[in-house]
């Protein structure tokens, strides 16, 4: 209610203020028609909402001015000096009364009656008042009579009151002092004319263009310090200028909310139902003519809400709720949007009949109805000729439907949702640019035309050689698949005749467009060069006819641009509407679309520079190595990290001294993936939006406006397994070497074999002592053949001559490698490293 | 007799009148980027300081093609239906009084002028054909 009555406080205010200068042209030429009907609707207004915030005496003040002008339209009476006095006397004491509520001040006691008796004696002058000695005695009743029955006349009405005497309830008036204190209590404000503050946005914009100019030319020349910092300083105020005229543009919600109250009542009133208002975040600010944009179509929701919402007072006792609706107004701001909800309690959207109504009408065949969602069938309320609304009332379901309400929020760049839930009630969200006219936008070329296009309109941009688009022609018409997804496709130069420039040049950009009216689309370009923020101005009608253009705009280069409009241009190339297959679209997102799952991704620099995208849970560190860790080996690489070899992969030439290398785990193995940099942590979707699985890498993943390869782990790993075993330090081979006194065993493989990590033990094999292998001499002292006791132990044999060491258990001693390898072949399943990385 | 004040300039050889209440100003224009899809009398865009003029050219407009070279540049500059508009123009001579009223056409014009000649205004000793601004901005039925 405070709000409400905050409200009316403001609003009469105001009409007060504006009607203030109207005052001095009314005296001059009372007979001015126009006035007339000013001051009337002013009286009018506040006697209608003072009825209905039950303020008595402003009501009682303002329905006697009304009569009085009311005779005086009529031409029953003379607007003469006395009674032009009579009714601003009368406005000045709603005004003083306004501002004393506002101050939360008890209201001035003061004769009200007087100021009424002025009125009526300007008429009695004329003789045309009524008999004026009716309830002589009504007191001054104020307050305390919310419906005084009968005016207090003035019987002994006196002397002619001029305009000299005609302010003698002024001195009841807190009037200095009260208007004062508000004044502080309110942000002061001033009105100006509109053109002044877009003259003001002109001049500003002249001087950014003047600023950049300076700066170009000064960057020509060599410049000296100082001038360059008082330039700076110039620069960043000129900024801060423009940001705050910018602000100048902006307007409270409550602007937006100011009817309504008004509205609802007349309306549950007329509908015989009982509703009430709630209206939250007034405070919200959002450019002036998005206000003027968003007030139909928030009316208009309000409107259907009631109508159609909330049920009738005996239903909703029926239902178990309050007889009482609640309606609820919300508007706040979320990022660069106003988001304005429209809650109410009622009976929520009947989707069954929506459906029937759908399949009645042609719109859906039952075979679709049965595989649309919830969402896709109440979104079916914003289709042209569909209301559930079982008859027409006078006051919605008139052919003013939903599907206008969204063309008009989706003119200006805005999205409508509805969520409703049955006998609980309807959420209409409207979410919408906070500004129309400064917008981001992308610039777009072809050749050496330049063009801006709404980044909202803005799906993703792609090139056109990416692996994610294939691009057909079938009968004419060209489509562009784009994972697994098929869009027309056209060419912006095709659709402005602008010839094919686009030959030239390497591969061009496609844009995915979302555009209002009808299904995306992918727009193929030139070239997309950058995201500005731009002010957007109407173009001339004749520009404007072709319809490919939403308006223009100046950069800071001083060079105009036109701006895209993404409906017109499918439209100019023909492309289907959105209500052929509306439900059918799953590109465009939705206002509350459910986030996929993600999982958190690296970011990385490969060594050949690309950017690649790695699954975080299998990166077990980041580290810092030295070239001289690393160690080629045949076609891999291993790294000593600690104790122990693990695969390194994309080794390669060391670059760089130090190299990065992302540690991977998976459960016991390890790799080493060598890379330049980690460039990021992001968020990915879970699954990828192009499955490749061609070597090491996953797929791919758009990340903002660029798509980025996810390495496979699990190629990986498998490319580390096959490079060779992964090192495990925890289980040395045992090697036994039986003959303790050969000296070549003892001082040379003995050694070699520790420091490939493997565990060696001299003397005859026993059963306490398990081995793994036993490496023999094969000039060994015949006294000592691998003993009974080893069991199935494999045995190798060294042998001394290169060429007869050919049966599979005889290696040449000299021949490392095959020494290494025949350990590891005969001793499985225990892995280990066979290559010496010192 | 009520005089007022007019602008007198050259299209295609013919000496025009415009009245000066219809001109806010007289420039030569920088760059005109062109505009797609737009009839042939649109030249483009133009900014003038942090305002867009859109650029017409009245030749094209009237006989729909252009005598004017690329580099047209002087324009006049004026105020329509809330757009800033740059109408080119080969030469500038003067902005004189004038009589008010416009005497009418004498003698057969080419019919391609007739609809946007409302008159001859006498100077320097010279007729002058009366043109209305407006009436080149409006979309044309010449739309290319």
């Amino acid at each position: 209610m405070d709000e409400i009555l905050g409200e009316f406080i403001a609003e009469t205010l105001e009409t007060l203020e504006t009607l203030s200068g109207e005052v001095v042209a009314w005296e001059a030429d009372p007979a001015d028609q126009s006035r007339l009907d000013a001051f009337f609707r002013f009286f009018h207004t506040v006697k209608g909402s003072c009825g209905f915030l039950h303020l008595p005496r402003f009501e009682r003040l303002a329905h006697h001015a009304e009569d009085v002008l009311t005779a005086v339209r009529r031409g029953e009476r003379q607007a003469d000096p006395a009674t032009v006095s009579a009714v601003l006397a009368v406005m000045d004491r709603i005004g003083a009364l306004a501002r004393a509520l506002a101050s939360d001040e008890p209201l001035p006691e003061s004769d009200d009656d007087s100021l009424l008796d002025m009125l009526l004696v300007g008429g009695d002058e004329r003789g045309l008042a009524p008999n004026a000695d009716v309830a002589a005695d009504a007191a001054p009743t104020a307050d305390a009579a919310p419906t005084a029955a009968s005016p207090p006349r003035a019987s002994d009405a006196g002397p002619i009151i001029g305009r000299a005497t005609a302010p003698p309830a002024g001195e009841a008036l807190p009037d200095p002092a009260g208007s004062g204190r508000a004044g502080e209590r309110a942000p002061r404000t001033i009105r100006l004319p509109l053109t002044l503050v877009d003259q003001l946005m002109n001049g500003i914009s002249d001087m950014v263009l003047a600023r950049n100019d300076l700066a170009r030319r000064m960057r020509e020349r060599a410049m000296d310090a100082d001038l360059e910092s008082s330039f700076e300083r110039l620069s960043a105020n000129v900024a801060d200028l423009r940001d705050m005229i910018s602000k100048t543009r902006m307007q409270r919600v409550d602007r937006l909310y100011a009817a309504l109250p008004r509205m609802v009542r007349d309306l549950a009133q007329e509908l015989g139902k009982q509703a009430k208002l709630a209206l939250d975040g007034g405070e919200v600010e959002m450019d002036r003519e998005m206000i003027e944009m968003v007030l139909d179509p928030l009316t208009h929701i309000v409107r259907n809400a009631l109508d159609h919402g909330i049920e009738t007072p005996a239903a909703r006792r029926a239902a178990g709720k309050p007889e009482t609706g609640a309606l609820h107004v919300v508007a706040r701001q979320s990022g660069n949007q106003i988001v304005i909800e429209v809650r109410d309690d009622g009976a929520g959207l009947d989707c069954a009949a929506l459906v029937e109504k759908a399949i009645a009408t042609g719109l859906v065949t039952p075979a679709d109805a049965a595989l649309m969602s919830e969402a896709d069938k109440l979104d079916l309320v914003f289709h042209a000729g569909l209301s559930t609304a079982a008859q027409v009332t006078s006051v919605s379901g008139r052919g003013v439907g939903m599907d206008v309400v969204r063309t008009n929020i989706e003119q200006i760049g805005g999205i409508i949702s509805i969520l409703s839930t049955p006998g609980s009630g309807t959420t209409i969200a409207m979410r919408v640019p906070l500004t129309l006219t400064i917008i981001p936008g992308l610039i777009v070329h072809s050749g050496r035309h330049v063009f801006a296009m709404p980044r909202s309109n803005v799906v993703e941009l792609l090139h056109q050689n990416s692996a994610m688009v294939s691009i057909e022609t079938v009968g004419g018409a060209r489509i562009a698949t784009i994972r697994g997804e098929r869009h027309a496709f056209i060419d912006l130069e095709d659709v402005l005749h602008l010839g094919r420039e686009k030959m030239a040049g390497g591969p061009r950009t496609l844009m995915v467009i979302r555009s209002p009216a009808g299904q995306p689309y992918v727009l193929g370009v030139q070239a997309v060069e950058s995201h500005e923020e731009l002010v957007i101005r109407p173009a001339a009608p004749v520009i404007a006819a072709s319809g490919a253009f939403a308006g223009m705009t100046l950069p800071d280069n001083g060079r105009p641009m036109l701006l895209l409009d993404a409906a017109g241009l499918a439209q100019i190339a023909r492309l289907p509407l959105r209500e052929t297959d509306g439900w059918q679209r799953t590109a465009a997102p939705h206002a509350e679309a459910v986030p996929e799952p993600t999982m958190q991704a690296l970011m990385f620099r490969e060594r050949d520079g690309a950017h690649r995208l790695i699954p975080l849970a299998v990166v077990d560190r980041v580290e810092d190595i030295a070239a001289g860790q690393i160690a080629p080996c045949g076609a891999g690489a291993f790294a000593r990290l600690e104790d122990r070899l693990v695969p390194a992969l994309n080794a390669g030439p060391p670059d760089a001294p130090r190299l990065k290398s992302l540690r991977l785990h998976a459960g016991e193995e390890q790799l080493c993936y060598l890379i330049d940099d980690v460039v990021d942590i992001i968020d990915v979707p879970l699954t990828l939006d192009v499955g490749l699985a061609s070597g090491r890498l996953a797929g791919l993943v758009m990340v903002g406006e660029q798509q980025l390869e996810m390495l496979d782990p699990f190629a990986l790993f498998a490319e580390a397994r096959a490079q060779g075993p992964a090192s495990r330090p925890a289980e040395p081979i045992r090697c036994l070497i039986p003959d303790g006194e050969d000296v070549w065993m003892r001082t040379i493989l003995a050694p070699l074999l520790m420091q490939a990590g493997h565990e060696v033990r001299f003397g005859p094999p026993d059963a306490d002592h398990a081995a793994d292998v036993i490496l023999c001499s094969e000039t060994a002292p015949e006294e000592a053949p691998p003993p009974a006791g080893c069991g199935a132990t494999p045995v190798i044999t060294l042998g001394d001559d290169a060429q007869a060491a050919e049966s599979p258990d005889t290696v040449y001693r000299y021949d490392r490698d095959r020494i290494f390898a025949a350990i590891a072949r005969v001793a499985p399943p225990r892995d280990h490293a066979t290559r010496d990385v010192a | 007799m009520n005089q007022s004040l007019f602008l007198f300039a050259s299209i295609a050889d013919a000496p025009i009148a415009v009245r000066a209440s219809e001109v806010e100003a007289v420039v030569r224009l920088g760059d005109i980027v062109p505009v797609p899809l737009a009839p042939a009398h649109v030249r483009g865009l133009a900014a003038l300081r942090s305002r867009v003029l859109t650029v017409i050219d009245m030749e094209a407009r009237i006989f729909g093609k252009s005598g004017l070279g690329d580099d047209a540049s002087l324009a006049i500059i004026a105020n329509i239906a809330a757009h800033s508009h740059g109408f080119l123009v080969d030469s500038v001579s003067d902005i004189c009084r004038a009589p008010a009223d416009a005497q009418p056409v004498h003698g057969r014009i080419d019919p391609a002028w007739a609809p946007f000649v409302s008159g001859l205004v006498e100077y320097d000793g010279r007729s002058h054909l009366l043109v209305t601004l407006a009436d080149f901005a409006a979309a044309g039925e010449r739309a290319a």
